[in-house]
C-alpha cells in the first residue's frame, strides 16, 4: 500500500539510519560537483539535480582493492579483502535512470562468474528511488522504455507531492522491511497531487527494430559517419549507469602491493590491444560501434535487456558532442 | 543578468565558410574539410568531416563551436585520411596548436587549407549549448584571447570581431594560487587531482598528445599507476603539464572536457608564464624548428645550477 512521508520525517529517517551506523549514500555536493556519496547528515542531500556520475559506484566503485600481497624473504603472504565487512547501506534519492540500471548490472555480475564485491554490496543495500521532476534535452529515458516515474530497481520509490512530502511506494521486501523498522515516520496515503513529472522530449525508440538493424549491420557506413569524430576517451563509459567494464592491475613494489579493480572503457585504444600487438578494433569507429552494439544488441542477446537507461550523461559529457540518442534515433528510422 | 555579447557576425561567417568549403571541395583543392555541424540538442554543435561540396551546407559557426579541431589532423586520429590537402575551420586559439604541430614536424603547411574564423568567443563547458554568450557564460580562455582574428590563413571571412573587454579569469586564479604557501597550494592540487577518474578525456582532445603510446599506458615497465587513486592521478597530471610546457598555447580543451571539473588549464598557463619569463617564448605564433625546451643556447637561464 502507498504511504506518505513528510520532508521532516524523511530527514529524520536518514539521520536515524546514519546514527545506527548504516552507510547512507545520496546525491551531495563535493567540490561543486553533485555525486552519490556517503552522507554525514540529511542536510547534505541535494535532490534537484542529476549527479554527475551514476549510482553504480555504490556497488562498483571507480577503484577498489581486491587483495594485497607482501613478500618477506621467500615468504609471500596474500590477504583477501573480506566482502563480509562491507557496510549495510541505504542508497537514497536515486533517479529512475540510475535505479533501473542496477538490475541490468545484477545480470552481468551474477552471470557465469559471481562477482562477490558487487553482489555483497548489492545484497546489503536498500535503494530508495525518487521520481524526476526536471529534464533537459539530453534526457531520453522515455525513449528506452523507462520514465521519470519508473520504479524499476528501487526498493522504495518516492514521488514528491504538491504542498510538501512524498508518496512512498513499496517495491520489494527490502523496502517493506525498511518501512517496518521505521513505521512511526510513515503515514497513510496522501491525497495531494504529485509535482508534475519531467517530460523528456525524445520519441520512443522501437528497440526491437533497432536491434534487428544492428543484427545485420556490423559493417555499415553509419559507423564511420558518426564515430570518426570520437577521440577515444572513457568519459561516456565512466559516467554511464550501465557500463560495467573493468580492468585489474597490480600496484606496488616487489615487496608489497595491492591488486585493484578499476573502471575501463571500450573507447580506449588499449581496451582490445592484444599482447601480440594486434588490435581487432584498430580504429575509433570500430570502438564506438562496440558501444552501440553492446548497449542495444549484445547485452540484449545475452540478458534480454537494453544496456542504456536514457540518463543522457554521455550526451552531456562527450568532448566532441556525440549524442547516443540521436544515433539510435537515426538507426530507428532506417 | 549580464548583457549578451554580440555574436551576430557568426551567421555571416557560417555562410562564408559554407561557400568556401564548397568551392575548395568542388575544385578538388582539398579532399576533406574538418568543421562544425549542428547536433540534436538545441544550439549544440559537433565536429564533422565532410568530403563533398554537397555537404558544405552542414557547416556552421556558433558560440557552441568549442572544439579545437586540430586534434583531427594529428597522427593520433588514424581514421581521417591524411592523403591530400585537408581543409580545417580554425579559431585563433586552434591555429596556435597547428603552428605548434608544424614546428614539431607533425604537419606541413602545404597539406592544410586553413579557414580562419574571426571569433568573439565561445561558450564555457558549464552551460547548456543553447545559452546566450555573456561575460558569465563565455569560456574562460576567451576572456584572455589574443587571437580573435587568426593570421596567415588561406581564407578568413571578411568580418571584424568586436571584442568586449572582460576580466582575465586565469590570471586572477593563478594570482590567487601564487599567493598561497607551497603547502596550501599542494593541498589545493591534491584535492583537484583526487577528483580524477582517469577517463583521459584531457589527453584525447589535446592536439599535442599525439604519442602513439602514452607513457601512462605503458606497462613494461609501468611508469605511472593506472588506477584512479591519488598517487597515479597526481603523477599523470604532473607528467601531462610538464610534457606540454613550451608547447601548449592555451586552447584549454583539456579543462573544457574534464568531467570532474579539474582546472587543468591553470597548470598549462602557469607553465606558459614560466616559459615567457625564462626564455621570452610564447607558443603558437611562429613556426619554430625547435622550441625553447628542445634546444640549448649559452644564453639560457642557468640559475638553477648551484
Amino acid at each position: 500500500m502507498q504511504k506518505y512521508i513528510s520532508q521532516h520525517n524523511l530527514d529524520t529517517l536518514l539521520d536515524t539510519l546514519i546514527k545506527r551506523g548504516i552507510r547512507v549514500v545520496a546525491p551531495r555536493m563535493n567540490a561543486g560537483i553533485p555525486l552519490y556519496e556517503p552522507l554525514g547528515s540529511s542536510g547534505e542531500v541535494v535532490s534537484d539535480t542529476l549527479p554527475r556520475r551514476s549510482a553504480k559506484e555504490a556497488f562498483f566503485p571507480v577503484c577498489e582493492d581486491i587483495m594485497s600481497y607482501k613478500k618477506e624473504g621467500q615468504k609471500v603472504t596474500i590477504t583477501d579483502i573480506d566482502p563480509g565487512r562491507f557496510p549495510e547501506t541505504v542508497l537514497f534519492g536515486v533517479r529512475p535512470c540510475d535505479a533501473a540500471a542496477i538490475p541490468v548490472l545484477d545480470a552481468v555480475f551474477s552471470w557465469d562468474y559471481k562477482d562477490e564485491f558487487f553482489l555483497e554490496r548489492r545484497k546489503k543495500t536498500t535503494i530508495i528511488g525518487l521520481a524526476c521532476t526536471a529534464a533537459d534535452d539530453a534526457c531520453f529515458c522515455t525513449a528506452v522504455g523507462l520514465s521519470p516515474s519508473a520504479s524499476k530497481g528501487s526498493d522504495l520509490f518516492l514521488t514528491a507531492l504538491e504542498g510538501g512530502g512524498y508518496a512512498c511506494d513499496t517495491c520489494s521486501e527490502k523496502g517493506e522491511a525498511l518501512i517496518a523498522n521505521n513505521q512511526a515516520l510513515f503515514d497513510g496515503p496522501s491525497t495531494s497531487n504529485p509535482i508534475p513529472f519531467a517530460e523528456p522530449q525524445t520519441d520512443t525508440f522501437d528497440l526491437t527494430k533497432v536491434k534487428a538493424w544492428l543484427n545485420d549491420h556490423f559493417e555499415d557506413p553509419l559507423w564511420d559517419g558518426i564515430a570518426t569524430r570520437c577521440v577515444g576517451c572513457g568519459a561516456c563509459a565512466f559516467v554511464c549507469p550501465a557500463c560495467h567494464c573493468f580492468d585489474i592491475v597490480d600496484e606496488g613494489t616487489e615487496k608489497a602491493g595491492k591488486r585493484r579493480k578499476n573502471w575501463d572503457a571500450c573507447g580506449f585504444w588499449k581496451f582490445t590491444h592484444h599482447a601480440s600487438g594486434h588490435n581487432p578494433r584498430d580504429l575509433q569507429p570500430k570502438r564506438y560501434r562496440n558501444r552501440i552494439m553492446h548497449k542495444f544488441k549484445y547485452y540484449d542477446d545475452k540478458f534480454g535487456q537494453t544496456l542504456c537507461t536514457g540518463c543522457g550523461r554521455c550526451v552531456r559529457i562527450c568532448p566532441v558532442g556525440i549524442d547516443i540518442a540521436a544515433i539510435v534515433e537515426e538507426i530507428n528510422k532506417k | 543578468m549580464t548583457s549578451l555579447i554580440d555574436t551576430t557576425i557568426y551567421s555571416a561567417i557560417t555562410e562564408a565558410i559554407r561557400v568556401e568549403a564548397a568551392r575548395i571541395l568542388s575544385e578538388g583543392e582539398v579532399t576533406a574539410v574538418v568543421g562544425y555541424a549542428a547536433a540534436r540538442r538545441k544550439g549544440s554543435a559537433q565536429p564533422i568531416v565532410i568530403n563533398t561540396a554537397a555537404d558544405a551546407g552542414q557547416l556552421i559557426f556558433t558560440p557552441s563551436c568549442v572544439n579545437n579541431l586540430a586534434v583531427y589532423l594529428t597522427k593520433a586520429k588514424k581514421e581521417i585520411s591524411k592523403t591530400g590537402k585537408i581543409g580545417i575551420v580554425v579559431k585563433g586559439c586552434d591555429l596556435k596548436a597547428l603552428v605548434g604541430l608544424m614546428g614539431e614536424s607533425q604537419l606541413k603547411r602545404e597539406d592544410m587549407y586553413l579557414i580562419g574564423v574571426p571569433c568573439i568567443g565561445v561558450l564555457a563547458s558549464t552551460v547548456q549549448p543553447a545559452t546566450g554568450l555573456t561575460a558569465e557564460t563565455i569560456a574562460p580562455k576567451c576572456t584572455e584571447c589574443d587571437a580573435h582574428l587568426p593570421q596567415g590563413c588561406d581564407f578568413v571571412p571578411a568580418q571584424t570581431p568586436v571584442v568586449t573587454k572582460l576580466e582575465h579569469k586565469y590570471a586572477a586564479e593563478i594570482a590567487r594560487l601564487e599567493a598561497l604557501t607551497p603547502a596550501e597550494r599542494w593541498a589545493y592540487w591534491k584535492e583537484q587531482f583526487t577528483k580524477c577518474i582517469k577517463c583521459y578525456a584531457c589527453r584525447q582532445v589535446c592536439p599535442f598528445c599525439f604519442c602513439e603510446q602514452c607513457l601512462c599506458d605503458r606497462n613494461k615497465p609501468q611508469m605511472v599507476d593506472t588506477t584512479p587513486r591519488p598517487a597515479g592521478n597526481a603523477a599523470w597530471h604532473i607528467v601531462r603539464a610538464m610534457h606540454l610546457a613550451g608547447r601548449c598555447a592555451g586552447c584549454a580543451e583539456c579543462e573544457r572536457v574534464c568531467p570532474m571539473d579539474i582546472p587543468l588549464n591553470l597548470l598549462n598557463r602557469k607553465m606558459a608564464m614560466e616559459l615567457k619569463e625564462l626564455y621570452d617564448y610564447e607558443a603558437g605564433f611562429d613556426v619554430l624548428d625547435k622550441g625553447p625546451l628542445t634546444m640549448f643556447t649559452d644564453k639560457d637561464d642557468q640559475s638553477f645550477i648551484k
